[in-house]
């Protein structure tokens, strides 16, 4: 009986969540006056036409903007798990005096939002010389105080026994911090992959920094939820739908191991 | 240098180095010069207001400013009220959700949790399409389910000044609801199986053991979900942009503070182009927020935050 009344209140909440999304990938088929009556699920025919359109370049080069948004996120997300990860192993097996401030520093970088950083970011990039450079978007995220803190406790885990054997060899704590990337290879993963959808959907700093010619994907989403409705909606949903597809199957793929990971992250 | 200590590193900073320059380096030119340049920037004349130099600076007279302009007060009230009301629907929704997962068969909550964490992987703006085509208009979710089966008309939600701040929590709740019921499954299943044994032993209703094993056990949780909801909220920009066009709708009833900014900041929002009284706004609210999340995780004795 208990088990059944957890899965109707789950079940119904999963059903209201996700009905929207099974009506969006089927609307991607539809006519904008099929589109105008939510009440129907099915499209009349299955013609793909928005996609056609999406891909031809006409309104947008939406493999340009797919690559640009995939490097932009991935190589945020490769960078921010390097240096976080090396921070956090210096928090969690080192003894040296700045420690604290180093936490503190993590911490207030969490606690800024960083939407609210963006407006003068983009001035201090402009004195810089770099507005409107990928590379300028690219590594303004990878100091992250949330990767600092999820590593600091994810190396807290990691036996110190194995930090003694290091130091036995005269290995640095670099050539140390080397070696023991691989046993917390299930935490780079998570942590890569939460950064990568929050770089992913990161809306402000692109839309200040790059040029109108430079979109990312929520750049272009904005783009072609044209309000004079000359772009028909099915072209902004399927873009929506090309844009969930690669956080799919990444979540999909390594959501057993994500789990496994914050679940230890969690009792740290 | 000091005792080192078994299992710990050398006590002194230059041998971490290594370790910590990227970031810090990475935090300086990315973070601390940005803020401090944003602090200088805020202390600037407007360009509205030159009367000579235009580096000319004015103390805190934009911090002023940006108190007395009313609406700038009105987006803080806006993004209060939506912080508040994501806060606390996203935390209570999460933590039953995450308690029923929990109490399901094993096979059925990997499951669960992944279709609960699909509209975390969609683009803001692909929700606030989704709420204006799906949900919104006459014939629209919410009108056909939930007002015209009571009887009643059917509401403008976009166009309606009491109805478009819920439209707007109700898509954040949307959004971040699964992410939350997945962290808060993953700090009960790391709960000793023991305790909930002797709740049993002893009788306990189910409730009694959601209450006084589950609750507690994620309570560190609960409160850093709700920080970064809090300081999500505050920094929300995509979602309302992408909803409302980059305006606050009918009576800026839906106009939250960075869209605020945004607007001040650049000639496509209202026109003004002053960027130093966009960035006194954005000083006083992000170091008001950041100083706010740390008493607060200051107010917690032990758990996720700790350094």
């Amino acid at each position: 009986m208990r088990y059944l009344i957890s899965r109707i209140f789950v079940g119904l909440v999963a059903l209201i969540t996700l009905y929207p999304f099974i009506w969006m990938v089927l609307s991607t088929f539809k006519t904008n006056r099929e589109i105008y009556q939510p009440g129907h699920l099915l499209p009349q025919s299955f013609d793909p036409f928005a996609y056609r359109l999406l891909f031809s370049a006409e309104l947008i080069d939406f493999y340009e903007v797919l690559a640009r948004s995939i490097l932009l996120a991935g190589g945020q997300a490769f960078f921010a798990c390097l240096v976080t990860s090396a921070t956090g192993f210096a928090l969690a097996k080192g003894d040296f005096r700045g420690k604290s401030a180093v936490f503190l520093i993590a911490l207030f970088v969490i606690l800024y939002p960083r939407q609210a950083m963006s407006l003068s970011l983009f001035e201090w990039m402009a004195q810089m010389g770099i507005t409107g450079s990928l590379s300028g978007v690219l590594f303004s995220g990878v100091a992250s105080g949330l990767g600092v803190v999820f590593f600091s406790q994810v190396f807290r885990k990691v036996p110190d026994e194995l930090i003694d054997l290091a130091q036995v060899e005269g290995q640095s704590p670099f050539g140390c911090y080397l070696t023991l990337l691989p046993l917390v290879l299930p935490a780079l993963i998570t942590y890569g992959v939460l950064h990568f959808l929050l770089a992913w959907q990161d809306h402000l700093f692109p839309l200040l920094v790059l040029g109108a010619e430079q979109l990312t994907l929520p750049l272009a989403l904005a783009k072609l939820a044209d309000s004079s409705h000359r772009i028909p909606e099915a072209v902004g949903l399927a873009a929506g739908v090309m844009a969930m597809l690669p956080l799919l199957l990444l979540f999909g793929y390594f959501f057993r191991r994500i789990r496994t990971a914050l679940s230890e992250w969690v009792v740290s | 240098m000091s005792e080192v200590k078994a299992g710990r590193f050398w006590g002194n900073f230059p041998a971490l180095l290594p370790l910590l320059a990227p970031f810090l380096v990475f935090w300086a030119i990315f973070w601390l010069m940005p803020l401090l340049g944003g602090v200088e920037l805020a202390m600037e004349e407007s360009p509205s207001l030159i009367k000579t130099e235009p580096s000319a600076s004015t103390g805190f007279n934009n911090f002023l400013r940006a108190l007395e302009d009313a609406k700038f007060r009105h987006s803080l009230e806006n993004t209060a009220w939506f912080v508040g009301g994501t806060l606390l629907v996203t935390l209570a929704l999460g933590f039953f959700l995450a308690a029923f997962i929990y109490r399901m068969k094993r096979r059925y909550q990997g499951i669960s949790l992944f279709l609960l964490l699909i509209p975390s992987l969609a683009m803001p703006g692909t929700l606030a399409s989704l709420f204006y085509l799906f949900f919104h208009g006459k014939s629209g979710a919410l009108n056909q389910f939930l007002v015209i089966p009571l009887g009643l008309e059917p509401v403008n939600w976009m166009m309606s000044p009491a109805w478009i701040l819920p439209c707007l929590v109700a898509q954040a709740v949307w959004r971040w609801t699964g992410l939350l019921t997945l962290l808060l499954y993953c700090g009960m299943r790391a709960i000793p199986r023991w305790q909930f044994e002797v709740a049993r032993i002893e009788g306990a209703s189910s409730l009694a053991m959601m209450l006084g094993i589950l609750y507690p056990g994620v309570r560190h949780l609960l409160l850093f979900g709700g920080v970064f909801l809090f300081i999500d909220g505050v920094a929300s920009f995509s979602g309302a942009y992408s909803l409302l066009g980059g305006s606050g709708g009918v009576m800026d009833a839906g106009l939250l503070f960075v869209t605020y900014v945004y607007q001040v900041a650049f000639p496509g929002g209202g026109g003004r182009f002053d960027l130093p009284l966009a960035s006194a706004m954005c000083a006083l609210v992000a170091s008001c927020s950041a100083i706010c999340g740390f008493f607060i995780l200051r107010l917690r004795k032990s758990g996720a935050l700790r350094g």
